[in-house]
């Protein structure tokens, strides 16, 4: 699982890291593409926010939060009761929000002076990965940063609104598209209609194969229709022209495709025809 | 982790809907007398008086937290200074989706 997320250029190259890549859609659509990109995406959020989320399940330690798998997290807020201790650094982000525990570790001296230039009172920028420990949420940091621009204070609640609504509308589409892999080939295709001059064969064929496999779907439709059943002579090929209002060449294609796969054959000539199933 | 004191974004406007809670917003400072109270201009152009004694000189632009004692005026507690350039109209905005369509996510 984490292997693909490797070679994934998407992720990383469509805006910020937490939109998933637009090709995942092609994949299982019961298996949530969120699983592997997003482990890695880094989410701002408010301390509220995380206060709401729960855990996805209790082998794994992961949160949940608008659906969203949360590792790395993006706060904003001031720094309150500083503790300097000797492998770590401890305080308390509030946002306004709400309040939450965080941890540093500090293991090298750059971040022993990153940690001493922090005030109590200040406005800092914290990066860090959610973790849940004995029942109570807190912050595993690995970045802590003054704010310098206070404009950046606005842009990180703006920023909470705009993933939280991305991330809530992207699940309800992804519920509606819960549909059959058949019915997806072709609303990925029609509009590659427009597309019949480029020099892709790839996409004429697939084009050409999803519009047959409709005037198939068709033909055997109206083959086991118990009027065409009871025919013993079969269907004319006709009268599929007729009843479909396709052009001949088309439904030739479809006939012998249909032909070839067993699911109709030729009865009395050439150009009468049953369906093999009830037939 | 502790949500049950927050500090509610507001301007103004929303000020008066929160009479008596805990609230923060950004004003720019047209008087500072020191006597005790500042009168500010709020980030959607409305006179606002802060009550309270600020630690600090203050800059151009002061972000306040404390408790809304009237529709017009705040009791602080904390003083933050904002600098000397700030985006009033944005914060603006973000005040009013916090408080209206994505409250969930503030309060």
């Amino acid at each position: 699982m984490y292997g693909n997320s490797q070679f994934d250029g998407n992720a990383a190259f469509s805006g910020g890291g937490f939109m998933p890549s637009q090709a995942t859609q092609n994949a299982d659509p019961a298996f949530s593409p969120a699983k592997s990109r997003e482990a890695q995406a880094l989410l701002p959020l408010t301390v509220k926010q995380i206060s709401e989320a729960f855990q996805a399940s209790d082998d794994k330690a992961n949160f949940l939060i608008d659906g969203v798998d949360v590792n790395n997290v993006k706060l904003l807020g001031m720094l309150y009761e500083k503790t300097e201790r000797v492998t770590d650094v401890s305080f308390v982000l509030d946002d306004g929000t709400g309040r939450i525990d965080c941890h540093r570790w500090v293991n090298e001296a750059v971040d022993t002076k990153e940690m001493e230039l922090l005030l109590n009172g200040m406005y800092v920028k914290v990066h860090g990965h959610l973790k849940g420990f004995q029942g109570k949420k807190q912050l595993m940091v690995y970045s802590v940063r003054p704010v310098t621009d206070y404009d950046e204070v606005a842009n990180h609640f703006a920023d909470c609104i705009y993933v939280h609504c991305y991330n809530t509308r992207l699940r309800k589409s992804q519920d509606a598209h819960q549909v059959p892999g058949h019915m997806q080939n072709s609303t990925f295709n029609t509009p590659s209609k427009g597309y019949q001059s480029t020099p892709s064969n790839n996409v004429s064929v697939q084009y050409n194969t999803d519009e047959v496999k409709g005037i198939e779907r068709k033909i055997l439709d109206f083959l086991q229709q118990p009027s065409c059943i009871a025919k013993e002579k079969g269907v004319h090929r006709d009268e599929f022209v007729q009843y479909l209002n396709v052009p001949e060449n088309k439904i030739l294609e479809a006939i012998e495709s249909l032909e070839s796969e067993g699911l109709i054959y030729s009865t009395i000539d050439e150009f009468h025809f049953k369906s093999t199933a009830n037939g | 982790m502790d949500t049950s004191n927050p500090a509610v974004l507001v301007n103004a406007e929303l000020l008066r809907m929160h009479v008596g809670r805990r609230v923060r917003t950004v004003i720019q400072v047209l008087k500072s007398d020191g006597g005790g109270s500042v009168v500010g201009r709020s980030t959607d152009e409305q006179q606002l008086i802060i009550k309270g004694y600020p630690s600090a000189p203050l800059s151009t632009f002061v972000e306040v937290i404390g408790i809304a004692d009237s529709n017009q005026s705040i009791q602080a507690d904390s003083w933050t200074n904002f600098g000397d350039n700030f985006e009033m109209g944005c914060y603006n905005k973000v005040c009013q989706l916090a408080n209206g369509d994505f409250k969930h996510l503030f309060i």
